[in-house]
């Protein structure tokens, strides 16, 4: 097969967290019993009219703020015609002609070096009811008519599989954290179309695009691309020529199939939307905007790195909000960021989980959390310890030291104590200590699996490695 | 001779808007269609707006709604007029293989 250039854009539509919809007062909700949230509005009955929701407006200019789009200040609604059963009024309404956002970019990391993936526009529009097929009929629920929704829309700038999927993560993050979306592609919170087209050359003109529809997640876009320019390659091998069309992913086969042709471009009939008036951006709107917009991703691995955090621990605290949030009311605190990272991910993550609860639920509190660290740090605590009395810790609100010594768990720090116990297991080890001596790392691990055996755990780590060290010169 | 659109261009629009049309509609539809185009096309000849979007003659701001619930329809209610239903869901002809959603 000749190796072809690759050409992709990706477009991506997210539901807005509102709490009502877009052009109604009806609830914004998922997982509800069907056509239980709905109004004649919603129902497209004749003679009603659209309310435009304020909240929309801010999400989608938060949206643009943080895609680093411009944001146009004049714009209007569009009707895009067609006749379908998931839209009773038969138009949906848009933005065509003034998108609220555009000329943005979201900049992604491609084997160590950035790219930014431009971005043409974003606009607003309603979403469709929910259509499931059933035997010879279909079934309509319009709970989800009229969910506000932006559509983000890609320049023709993508060109592997893998920059999709890296764009399609950062989009997301950027969208999740600014509370935009809840992002979640298996709710059709979240949904991705991409444009892909393959030419010999890069001074070629564009190849003769399909567009791969409604892709149910991250790693099947990457799949779909990879087979859509496969099929593509074989066909253009074998001297044939396509037209542009429309295929949809199977997640069965793992391959694009066919799906039928339907209204492009003129078609749609397109015209400005006469029941909204014009609407206008403001810079105090956008002002108030700017405030609700926290520290975005980048920025918190920037700092979370700065502080020695490590690059996993520092990716894994970002895939969590919640747990982020709570590690950023540390980040003013002189503190060794590196166990409290591990702390949270570790132990106290394991908690959260069993038990179902937020960290914000627990009775840690910043102050007992830096307490907490430090007496992990300066050895008071073991690990196993630690794990002896963590749901104590998560659950009342007492000082950390009286909760280690109504335990009857205080560390042995005293040096004559532990000195005893260690020359005890040399003189009944001497193999371990020839081993030791000989340069055998394994041996001083044997030596602190025993003392901390003859302690019940109970000794300093730290104090015990040193006398360690020093009894086996 | 009489101005007329082509007959792929009026079996189009049929299609467009979903419904069947016999011969002898096609012949009229081919002639009206036209005048209907050549009417709307004097709107043309007006002197053009100033730059700028024109959408409604009037310079009403839009409004925005607070971001607050009302009342909605029991599912009941909503399936009232549905010629068809089936559990709470409306019922209509199996559309499956058709593109036609909106999230274009």
């Amino acid at each position: 097969m000749t190796n072809y250039i690759p050409t992709i854009g990706i477009e991506v539509h997210v539901e807005l967290k509102t709490n009502t919809k877009i052009f109604s007062n009806s609830i914004n909700g998922y997982g509800q019993m069907a056509n239980s949230l709905t109004n004649v509005v919603d129902l497209g009955y004749p003679g009603t009219l659209p309310t435009l929701n304020k909240e929309v407006i801010n999400l989608a200019i938060k949206a643009a703020k943080v895609l680093n789009c411009n944001i146009r200040r004049e714009m209007h609604f569009d009707r895009k015609n067609y006749f379908y059963p998931d839209n009773p009024k038969n138009f949906q309404i848009t933005q065509s002609r003034t998108p609220i956002g555009y000329d943005g970019y979201v900049e992604i990391e491609v084997e160590k070096t950035k790219k930014k993936i431009y971005i043409e526009e974003m606009h607003i529009e309603e979403d469709t009811c929910k259509s499931t097929h059933r035997g010879d009929k279909t079934l309509l629920d319009f709970n989800r008519a009229g969910v506000p929704l932006i559509e983000i829309v890609t320049k023709p700038c993508i060109s592997s599989s893998t920059e999709a999927k890296l764009y399609l993560e950062k989009l997301k993050e950027l969208l999740f954290y600014s509370d935009i979306s809840d992002c979640k592609m298996e709710e059709g919170s979240m949904r991705c179309d991409a444009n892909v087209s393959i030419r010999k050359n890069e001074q070629d003109l564009f190849g003769t695009k399909c567009e791969i529809k409604n892709i149910g997640s991250i790693s099947n876009v990457g799949l779909s691309i990879e087979k859509e320019i496969e099929r593509q390659a074989k066909l253009l091998d074998s001297g044939e020529t396509f037209k542009e069309q429309t295929r949809r992913f199977d997640n069965k086969t793992c391959d694009t199939v066919l799906m039928r042709v339907k209204e492009t471009g003129n078609d749609y009939r397109y015209f400005p939307e006469p029941d909204i008036p014009y609407l206008y951006i403001t810079d105090e709107m956008i002002t108030e905007v700017e405030k609700t917009i926290c520290m975005l991703p980048d920025e918190r691995r920037t700092i979370y790195i700065e502080k020695g955090v490590s690059d996993v621990n520092a990716k894994k605290l970002i895939q969590n909000r919640e747990l982020s949030d709570y590690f950023n009311t540390l980040l003013s605190e002189k503190t060794n960021f590196k166990i409290a990272s591990n702390l949270i991910l570790g132990d106290i993550s394991a908690y959260l989980n069993k038990n179902e609860k937020k960290i914000t639920d627990t009775t840690l509190t910043k102050e007992r959390f830096l307490e907490l660290i430090e007496k992990v740090d300066d050895g008071t605590l073991t690990s196993k310890n630690l794990k002896d009395i963590l749901d104590v810790i998560l659950e009342k609100d007492i000082s950390i030291s009286t909760i280690i010594k109504e335990s009857g768990i205080e560390n042995i720090t005293d040096d004559s104590t532990i000195r005893e116990i260690i020359k005890k297991i040399i003189s009944e080890n001497p193999e371990s200590v020839s081993d030791y001596k000989a340069g055998h790392d394994r041996a001083i691990k044997f030596f602190m699996g025993q003392v901390m055996k003859e302690t019940k755990g109970s000794a300093n780590p730290k104090l015990a490695m040193d006398i360690l060290k020093e009894e086996l010169k | 001779m009489e101005e007329k659109l082509t007959r792929e261009e009026v079996l189009h629009v049929a299609n467009l808007a979903r419904i069947e049309i016999d011969e002898e509609e096609l012949a009229m539809y081919q002639v009206k269609l036209k005048q209907i185009l050549n009417e709307i096309e004097k709107i043309n000849e007006v002197t053009s707006y100033d730059e700028g979007m024109l959408i409604c003659p009037t310079e009403n701001k839009c409004k925005l709604r607070e971001d607050t619930a009302g009342e909605m329809l029991e599912p009941r209610e909503a399936l009232k007029n549905a010629p068809r239903s089936s559990g709470n869901y409306f019922s209509v002809p199996v559309v499956i293989g058709e593109t036609g959603e909106a999230s274009a």
